[in-house]
């Protein structure tokens, strides 16, 4: 398979190339796991797959809809089908997602690649930022967005132990080994604590690849004499709702931040869960417009566009605090 | 339930013509059980017409049209072809039925129950709150349903991967088969036709299309709405071998061709025409659209149209005219379990 030019694991911090071999360590271990292409799989990661197992990649062509149809029939005779295209064709196969896969409750786990921003000049149609409108109310799915990549090793040997369906989004850009500690697990369903100051005055809550900014911006605030909380909620559904009220009830104000549109998604989740539980906190929301399209351009150009860089936060959680403030009085 | 089945079982007129349906055994015509099993195949399409018309009334809901098309070509099915363990509905040898055209499930939960995957008086809650046995199926809560599905065009796709994975698992699964039954309106989906590509790109012989080719879609008929012709060619250049059933109505026919699929192994799946009639048996719903949907309008058509059936087949088939009558005089149109509060009025179809 010389087709495509392999990457060295050690050296290539690219998510999409981890996961590639991730997959491929996974078959090792598993023999029931077959991943499934839909002719992108030097772009999504999958051709490292291919190299260590050819003989499990199903290839479908261009076809998402049949992609994830055909991942159902072969989950049907037992095996582990990770089928893998860009994360903005999930709009393609919703229904087939929706239906075959999610009301058969069946064993098909699905990686959505190049979610969000960090994905070069691919523009609207190519880069996805409002897909989890949907993903998170189907049932019986599992949405997951890990941050780095001894997390997302750690996502998808779970999704491969766990029965049923899981929407796993992958980044395609470089992304640490490791954001926390080595002594980190990832959980289904839990979200985890990163950063935390004694009496914490504003929370940053992340999901995916944002753990990054996050804590970039916990930092710049802290230079500015702010106490910051950081949690991160690689689990999107289901969601930890109990860590949600637990800092809402230890901080003054809460900014989250996702690699997608600030509605439907991540913000979403926390306004929702803080509304039903009547916790009257001011949140803000660091995520795209859901009002406009992704252009193209520079992810530079984009996050500058859409405020979503660390000093974007910063002035955020300063504006959060500030109605935090005037609401006491 | 509080009406009186055992005075019309089933098992009085007709019994499954396999004692053992896990097995196949080839019936050829000059054997001595042919026109048994003709026969006794057309008592079971009887039985399970005369059921769809019971349930699709109880429940004021349901697809008469699709669902009486496909009568014959299930009732073959289950009762001659495939291989199955209605005790163990997961038996992990069985052969694969899917019904892609889901809504026309009324027929399919009609011969499941007969077959006795689950009581035959649950056909009574098809459609009503809180039974298994929803408007458009769902395999997590039907014994004997492969795959949930209503959205048309998605399980000849899941077909494909079934039939990639048997494929994949070796000599041990070889004589598996699996057969997905797919309406004509349903080829105007596009992932239909990926379904058909990836099938011959991976030579699946084991693999079959069933088309339910009554020439009628939802609200208007084939040639009008959206054309499928030249069907057979465009199934031949997706590498597939395409069969036409001249008559899908007709038992013998479709004895003999999947006869012939037994041993048609070669390396391509197989695509049958059935060429049938929408609404096969009930003379206004005969190839009209309006009887895609809708329940019979009241318990008395439905008396009706099972006297027709009886006429038309129960007769000839030594079925006694007290079994039709009674089951419709066993028809109650089911109600909901709920008062509402509010004046919401809802006119089922």
């Amino acid at each position: 398979m010389a087709q495509f030019t392999i990457p060295d694991r050690n050296r290539t911090r690219e998510m999409r190339y981890q996961m590639g071999y991730a997959l491929a360590d996974l078959a090792s271990h598993y023999p029931d796991v077959v991943a499934v292409d839909a002719d992108l799989r030097s772009s999504s990661g999958l051709h490292i797959f291919e190299h260590f197992h050819p003989a499990k990649l199903v290839k479908v062509g261009i076809a998402e809809q049949n992609m994830i149809a055909v991942s159902a029939g072969l989950s049907q005779e037992g095996y582990i089908p990770f089928a893998c295209t860009f994360d903005a064709f999930c709009r393609r196969f919703m229904d087939q997602l929706y239906i075959s896969v999610a009301y058969s409750n069946l064993n098909v786990k699905v990686l959505g690649a190049y979610v969000g921003l960090f994905t070069g000049k691919a523009g609207a149609t190519h880069q996805s930022d409002k897909e989890l409108g949907l993903l998170l109310r189907i049932p019986n799915l599992r949405v997951v967005e890990p941050g780095f990549n001894a997390e997302m090793r750690q996502v998808l040997r779970t999704a491969a132990e766990t029965p049923g369906p899981f929407y796993i989004r992958i980044v395609r850009c470089e992304v640490e080994e490791n954001e926390i500690d080595e002594t980190y697990r990832f959980q289904l369903g839990k979200g985890i604590t990163i950063v935390q100051d004694q009496n914490p005055e504003i929370g940053l809550v992340c999901t995916g690849c944002m753990i990054r900014t996050a804590k970039i911006a916990a930092e710049k605030l802290r230079r500015k004499g702010i106490r910051v909380r950081v949690d991160h909620h690689p689990s999107l559904k289901p969601f930890d709702k109990d860590l949600v009220y637990e800092m809402a009830s230890r901080v003054r104000g809460i900014v989250t931040l996702e690699n997608h549109c600030v509605s439907g998604g991540l913000f979403s989740l926390v306004a929702e869960a803080l509304a039903l539980e009547g916790k009257q906190i001011p949140v803000g929301a660091i995520g795209t417009d859901p009002e406009d399209f992704i252009h193209t351009g520079h992810v530079n150009d984009l996050l500058a566009h859409n405020k979503m860089t660390s000093e974007d936060v910063v002035e955020k959680a300063c504006a959060v605090l500030e109605t935090a403030a005037g609401g006491i009085e | 339930m509080r009406n009186d089945f055992k005075r019309m079982q089933v098992s009085k007129f007709w019994r499954p013509f396999r004692t053992d349906p896990t097995r196949f055994q080839e019936v050829f015509p000059y054997h001595e059980n042919y026109k048994m099993l003709v026969e006794n195949t057309d008592t079971l399409a009887y039985f399970m017409r005369s059921y769809t018309v019971y349930q699709m009334t109880c429940a004021a809901l349901g697809h008469p049209g699709g669902s009486f098309s496909e009568v014959e070509t299930l009732a073959v099915l289950f009762n001659y072809v495939l291989r199955f363990d209605p005790k163990n509905s997961k038996w992990p040898e069985r052969d694969v039925f899917y019904l892609s055209k889901c809504h026309a499930c009324p027929a399919l939960y009609s011969v499941l129950a007969l077959f006795g995957y689950f009581d035959i008086r649950e056909l009574a809650q098809y459609g009503a709150w809180d039974s298994r046995l929803e408007s458009h199926p769902d395999s997590s809560r039907t014994p004997g349903i492969e795959i949930s599905g209503g959205s048309l065009g998605q399980i000849p796709g899941v077909a494909v991967g079934r039939a990639l994975g048997i494929h994949r698992r070796g000599p041990d699964h070889a004589s598996r088969m699996v057969y997905v039954l797919i309406g004509d309106g349903e080829c105007n989906e596009g992932s239909v036709w990926e379904a058909f590509m990836a099938a011959g790109h991976y030579r699946l012989d084991n693999l079959v299309f069933l088309i339910d080719y009554n020439k009628v879609q939802a609200k208007g008929f084939l040639k009008d709405d959206m054309g499928i012709e030249p069907l057979a060619d465009k199934l031949a250049a997706f590498n597939l071998n395409v069969w036409e059933v001249q008559n899908g109505h007709n038992m013998a026919e479709l004895i003999d061709l999947f006869n012939v699929l037994y041993t048609q192994r070669r390396g391509k799946p197989n695509a049958v025409i059935l060429n049938t009639v929408k609404g096969e048996k009930v003379g206004c719903c005969q190839y009209n659209p309006n009887w895609h949907t809708s329940a019979p309008r009241d318990i008395r058509t439905a008396q009706e149209w099972l006297f027709e059936i009886w006429q038309r087949d129960g007769r000839r088939l030594g079925v006694p005219e007290e079994f039709p009558k009674r089951l419709g005089e066993a028809i109650v149109i089911v109600p909901p379990l709920h008062d509402n509060p509010d004046p919401v009025i809802e006119k089922q179809a």
